[in-house]
């Protein structure tokens, strides 16, 4: 008996045209796994909190207040910038294409 | 990794695998069927679907979404795999393990496990089903998922199985269960005839002993799990009134398929009966190319080629009578003839070997 190899050099199966978009999308489907993994823990979590009465559920699926979404308006702007930036095709570094 | 993100993780993925099978396939086969209705000519062979909808965008994430969803299944982050390999000393212990007898397992370190068998990583398990202690294990945990609409009534696809050889006129007291795996389909046989002898046999050391350990957890039935080849076996001729399969013709190539069913008679007593639950009848074009790429896409390479040899000529060949290939409605409301989503082409194959 043994353990079966992590990774193996062996032919892809390829569905696109370029190939590249079989890896992107594979990294797609890895970050949304990882997103409802997230999403199911903190649902749990607000579970427990409420509880053990820490948390007000209701108050916390609330709209939020205009000065609550203001304050986090830079943080917004932040996260945006560092997921859009990349689509601008700009240059961080000195060097040849 | 916690349990929670692991069963988290798989329930995302098969809600992703859900979604394949009753949003993407029906828009696939209906984008299939205008553009075939704009031919003067009903395409027949695979080819001439794959010309028609092979290139398009839609059928590029079908194909995607049905090999790379199954490598999330066990090879992902939070695979069946991994998760199962971080707790290899707790279930390895549990594990009977018994080598030479036994009243419920019986191995043999010594059987030779043929090419066709080891060539293959089987629906893309890591290692296939056969070379890793803990592979039972995870066999199992993934065939509860096999199906994606069927969800916790999956077993109900076994249980359905043995109901229709129960209706086929005979109550088995020596039955065969070859290529059983970890022993899915052979407990409604040893839950409905409860008073058989019944032998359960793989080439899968891990599987036959999840099976004896969930046998000797949950009943007293006289079932045995052997480690051995349905295609030799040492029983003697005439020693079972019921010879049964599930799943295992698609995963023989062509050869050895017919040497299962040579062994399959051999040991049938006059007057038994054989049946066996398995992937075949794809009566169109678009449903042979949907099936055959799934096989492709699946690591099945042996799919294929079992569709298309003709069950009825070979059961006769062997001598069988009142032969049936008929297909298999696996669950309640599912119609085979004209399913909206996607579904295995289930189909049973049964023969009875005449009393003289």
């Amino acid at each position: 008996m043994t353990k079966a190899p992590d990774l193996v050099d062996l032919d892809e199966q390829v569905f696109f045209e370029d190939p590249a978009l079989d890896r992107a999308f594979g990294v797609v489907m890895a970050l949304a796994t990882e997103v409802y993994v997230l999403r199911d823990r903190q649902r749990a979590l607000e579970r427990y909190l409420e509880e053990s009465g820490l948390i007000d559920q209701a108050r916390l699926d609330a709209e939020p207040s205009d000065e609550e979404r203001f304050a986090a308006a830079e943080d917004r702007a932040a996260f945006t910038r560092g997921l859009m930036v990349s689509l601008l095709g700009k240059q961080q570094s000195k060097g040849t294409a | 990794m916690d349990d929670r993100s692991f069963v988290a993780a798989q329930d995302f993925v098969l809600e992703a695998k859900r979604y394949w099978t009753t949003e993407i396939y029906p828009e696939l086969k209906a984008d299939y069927e205008a553009r075939a209705a704009q031919l003067d000519i009903e395409p027949e062979t695979v080819e001439d679907v794959d010309a028609l909808i092979g290139h398009t965008t839609l059928y590029r994430f079908y194909s995607w979404l049905e090999r790379h969803l199954q490598r999330f299944k066990y090879a992902g982050r939070y695979g069946l795999y991994p998760y199962h390999d971080e707790r290899r000393e707790e279930l390895v212990a549990s594990l009977p393990n018994v080598e030479g007898g036994g009243d419920q397992l019986m191995l043999n370190p010594d059987l030779p496990l043929p090419d066709y068998y080891t060539a293959v990583d089987i629906h893309q398990h890591p290692g296939g089903v056969w070379s890793d202690e803990i592979a039972g294990f995870v066999y199992e945990r993934g065939a509860r998922s096999t199906t994606p609409l069927m969800g916790k009534a999956h077993s109900d696809l076994h249980q359905r199985f043995t109901g229709f050889v129960a209706g086929q006129g005979n109550t088995p007291s020596q039955i065969l269960d070859m290529g059983c795996g970890f022993g899915k389909s052979t407990r409604p046989f040893f839950e409905t005839f409860k008073d058989a002898r019944v032998e359960a046999i793989d080439l899968s050391e891990p599987c036959v002993r999840v099976g004896a350990l969930d046998a000797a957890s949950n009943t007293n039935s006289a079932v045995r799990y052997r480690q051995m080849d349905a295609l030799h076996t040492d029983y003697d001729d005439g020693e079972f009134d019921l010879v049964t399969s599930t799943m295992l013709i698609h995963e023989l190539p062509p050869p050895e398929i017919d040497r299962m069913f040579e062994e399959a008679v051999r040991v049938l007593a006059p007057g038994g009966h054989m049946a066996h639950l398995d992937f075949h009848q794809v009566p169109n074009a678009f449903a042979r190319f949907i099936h055959y790429g799934h096989a492709r896409r699946n690591n099945e390479p042996y799919m294929e080629p079992w569709a298309e040899i003709d069950p009825v000529a070979l059961l006769r060949d062997k001598g069988l009578t009142n032969i049936k290939v008929v297909p298999f409605q696996e669950a309640e409301g599912v119609d085979p003839a004209n399913s909206s989503f996607w579904r295995f082409p289930w189909t049973i194959v049964y023969g009875e070997k005449p009393s003289t």
